[in-house]
């Protein structure tokens, strides 16, 4: 495949999928976001995130440290915020707690983990799903092997530069985002689509 | 009132796992507790893959329940055994590289006094034989030379055991292991004499058979590398794998060797050291 | 000390210059000296010693908050490694055997993430001993992980080594970067310099806009090892390590963005139409700028490629141009022709690339020899 034709969709994608950064998808500027490996603009890309976490089977919210801890101001409001999000979708969330890779193993009905993603997602039969609060690099890791193993479609919201490897990703992600993405998702519930 | 880091964020409480929830409300964060209430608080080392019986385990866990300040320290660790089991623990550490662990500290411990010069940051290396008194020698004398405020523990199973039962520079002299087919040639290494003629403020000998008396070394050490220099403390943690005994005989191994005379356990405090401790210890009466 | 004022990025490198004729080695004290650096950590070994001297100097002035000496070059590595996870700007230097000796911490610099500056005054590290300039070791260090760029002026050191902070710390990239120079040519003699007012520095690193958490226990996840192992014996162990690596190269590539921001394209043309194209890096450019104004004199069609980014590689660029060229040589300062490999890695017609001139040992390179080739590729 030449660089300017890959795109970042959903998998299973192979047994070892390539870093979407070194095929040529390149992070947008501020106010823009990536949308299965193009430029669009952050609103076009809110109103897809709300479409595909309305029209999944089984969207799941992946909420990691830096959401799950409230170890600074202002992210008490931010994970509540999250968590009325994936309410007004009817999503579950299950957390990334930390980055360890676990022993004897992780119980993937109740926890994700950046290394082995994958067990999560199949076990939970997830088809969509959103990353929040996650280191960027742990986010990139497991983005990639989700890619590569499961058909899951991946979203991130990311408050430094956004994520190539996520079918959707918003960068410079605030709280206002969320506030906006719920009302998005109450008004097109209200409208019964 | 405990840390931020230690708060789960309102609303989440319930998908936490259990033992991160448990970890919150029975940790041993901003509780001064120590190895005489293991039982009663849940550990900051969670599920590892160590043998059954490692006597480093065992060490590790003790060490870890005598940290005076385990919510301000961070572990730098080395390849082996014990680097296996750390990143199940609850605290920040760090993996470099085999050897490394005293060099890295060093930088770590320095970045941290200028980044937080009104908190007491404490930086432990935790690694094995084969890290400390072999591969990584240098930079522990070196780290000791400099009089880096830093405490180092050696793990002492005498063998590199994650590699598979190779001869360390620890293992006792005669010992047959592999690299050292017709037995090791020369004694174990006195690194608690070289720590002491380097500049250790205090340095121990302590074993996991005596809880008591190595959580208080723990405790001292970290201490004096607060206050005065780098400290030195080695842990004897028999490894029932590589030296073929039953993993219920740990215990009983270390006090046979005890009372071979073949590990002895003891203290170098300097006259500073001394006072601090008098100082300290006696204030906490 | 003069007292500094944090300016943002851009107004400290479009400030209005001084010119000052100084040695490689002070314009590496001058770049530090308004990167707002926190820590440098420092090991004798020639010709890098004399840019350390001068940075310790800036500490014992007050520039800098921490300095000291190592006990080896592996140790200084390794303890600048620890620096960097416990969150602050740190700055080294090394060069010939002394990266050699570090050799294994530079790869796990990469896969830690660590924004951390050094610069290699390069020289050779063949037995029998050497302290002379040669490109080699290069060649060791294109695989690493690290962001590699190669200085052929002391302008250009100072530029690097001063807007390396600001590409290294970007949170997509956020690996380190080496500013390579070949040692004496630069290091050791004078050349002009412009340099930004003294009063001015760079805003502080943030620490915790990091992709990776800081070992501070001061952000989350307090359960956090740098680096997790990583060892179970099966696919998704596996998976998840080879997923790490290619996050770490891919952030070398979001590096080309801020390369392009702070030190303009990867590459630099004159007369890149030209039949004959030079292409080289470091010192090596010099003298194919001598040649090429020499040929040109004599009528010959010949350009001039300067790679000023290593990694990443200007691959397009690259094969962009040698597919326009008739012929293109690759003139360098080493043994083995680690720049002309990764020419011909991106050329689609690898025939018209000469892998020479070379030279080392601590030898120089007469623009004639460049001439020579020259004259050689327009028969």
């Amino acid at each position: 495949m030449s660089l300017t034709e890959y795109r970042v969709l959903p998998g299973p994608e192979s047994y070892l999928p390539p870093a979407a950064a070194s095929m040529g998808v390149v992070l947008p500027d501020k106010g823009s976001a990536l949308v299965e490996g193009g430029i669009v603009l952050k609103e076009e890309a809110m109103e897809k995130i709300v479409d595909k976490l309305l029209t999944a089977k089984n969207p799941v919210f992946f909420p990691g440290p830096l959401v799950l801890w409230a170890w600074k101001e202002g992210v008490a409001e931010k994970a509540k915020a999250i968590k009325e999000m994936a309410e007004a979708v009817g999503a579950k969330i299950i957390p990334m707690p930390d980055y360890r890779p676990k022993y004897p193993m992780i119980n993937p009905a109740i926890e994700i983990n950046p290394n082995h993603p994958n067990l999560t997602i199949w076990h939970n039969k997830i088809d969509a799903c959103i990353f929040v609060g996650v280191h960027c690099h742990y986010a990139n890791v497991a983005l990639k092997m989700i890619r590569g193993g499961t058909d899951c479609y991946t979203m991130a919201l990311c408050s430094e530069a956004g994520h190539e490897d996520a079918m959707i990703s918003l960068r410079d992600f605030r709280i206002e985002d969320l506030y906006t993405m719920t009302e998005m998702i109450k008004k097109r519930k209200g409208e019964g689509k | 009132m405990k840390k931020d880091i230690f708060q789960i964020s309102p609303g989440f409480e319930d998908i936490m796992p259990a033992e991160y929830r448990d970890l919150i409300d029975n940790g041993p964060f901003e509780k001064n507790v120590g190895v005489s209430d293991l039982g009663s608080f849940k550990e900051l080392l969670e599920e590892h893959p160590l043998c059954a019986g490692c006597g480093l385990a065992l060490s590790l866990r003790l060490i870890l329940a005598s940290l005076p300040n385990p919510e301000d320290t961070i572990i730098v660790g080395s390849t082996g055994c014990s680097a296996l089991a750390f990143p199940q623990v609850a605290l920040h550490n760090i993996h470099s590289l085999f050897g490394n662990q005293n060099a890295v500290a060093s930088g770590l411990k320095r970045a941290l006094t200028l980044r937080f010069p009104d908190k007491v940051k404490d930086v432990v290396v935790i690694a094995g034989d084969g890290a400390t008194a072999d591969i990584g020698l240098d930079m522990v004398l070196q780290s000791w030379f400099r009089q880096e405020n830093i405490t180092t523990i050696m793990l002492d199973n005498e063998a590199y055991a994650n590699t598979g039962g190779q001869e360390s520079g620890m293992s006792p002299m005669g010992t047959v292991l592999n690299m050292a087919p017709k037995g090791k040639k020369f004694p174990k290494v006195s690194v608690p004499e070289l720590a002491r003629e380097s500049g250790c403020a205090y340095v121990a000998t302590v074993t996991p058979a005596q809880p008591k008396k190595l959580g208080k070394a723990v405790v001292r050490g970290i201490l004096a590398a607060r206050e005065l220099g780098p400290s030195y403390i080695q842990v004897f943690a028999p490894c029932p794998t590589n030296y073929k005994f039953k993993p219920n005989e740990t215990i009983s191994k270390i006090k046979l060797r005890e009372k071979e005379g073949t590990y002895e356990t003891k203290e170098y405090i300097t006259a500073e050291a001394q006072e601090l401790f008098a100082r300290l210890e006696e204030g906490k009466k | 000390m003069i007292e500094q004022r944090v300016v943002e990025p851009p107004q400290l490198f479009e400030a209005e210059k001084e010119t000052q004729f100084i040695t490689g080695s002070e314009a590496v004290r001058e770049a530090i000296r308004r990167a707002n650096v926190e820590m440098a950590i420092s090991y004798p070994i020639t010709p890098q010693s004399e840019s350390m001297h001068l940075v310790g100097d800036l500490f014992a002035e007050g520039y800098i908050k921490e300095y000291f000496r190592g006990e080896n070059e592996f140790a200084v590595m390794s303890s600048v490694a620890g620096a960097a996870m416990g969150g602050v700007r740190v700055f080294t230097a090394t060069g010939g055997p002394g990266t050699l000796r570090a050799f294994e911490a530079f790869s796990t610099w990469a896969g830690a993430r660590l924004p951390i500056v050094c610069a290699f005054m390069t020289r050779g590290i063949n037995s029998p001993l050497t302290i002379q300039p040669d490109t080699i070791e290069m060649a060791f260090m294109l695989d690493t992980g690290i962001i590699m760029l190669h200085a052929e002026t002391a302008q250009d050191l100072h530029d690097m080594i001063l807007r390396s902070f600001m590409i290294a710390e970007q949170t997509e990239v956020h690996i380190p970067v080496g500013v390579f120079v070949d040692g004496f040519f630069v290091t050791h003699t004078r050349d002009k310099v412009d340099i930004a007012p003294a009063d001015m520095k760079l805003p502080p690193y943030d620490p915790y806009s990091s992709p990776v958490p800081v070992m501070d226990m001061e952000n989350v996840p307090f359960r956090q090892m740098r680096d997790p192992f990583v060892m179970k014996s099966n696919y998704v162990s596996y998976s998840a390590h080879a997923s790490w690596q290619q996050e770490v190269m891919a952030a070398a590539e979001r590096a080309r963005k801020y390369i392009h921001q702070y030190l303009g394209d990867l590459i630099e043309t004159e007369y890149p139409d030209a039949d004959i194209l030079l292409i080289a890096s470091g010192t090596a450019v010099s003298q194919s700028r001598e040649a090429m104004a020499m040929a040109r004199s004599e009528g010959f069609s010949v350009g001039l490629v300067k790679i000023k980014s290593i990694r990443p590689f200007p691959e397009k660029e690259i094969r962009e141009l040698v597919r326009n060229a008739k012929a293109v040589i690759v003139p360098e300062f080493n043994r083995v022709g680690w720049l002309a490999r990764e020419i011909k890695s991106v050329a689609e017609d690898t025939t018209k690339i000469v892998a020479g001139p070379r030279v080392y040992g601590g030898m120089t390179m007469p623009p004639n020899m460049i001439m020579d080739e020259i004259r050689r590729c327009s028969i």
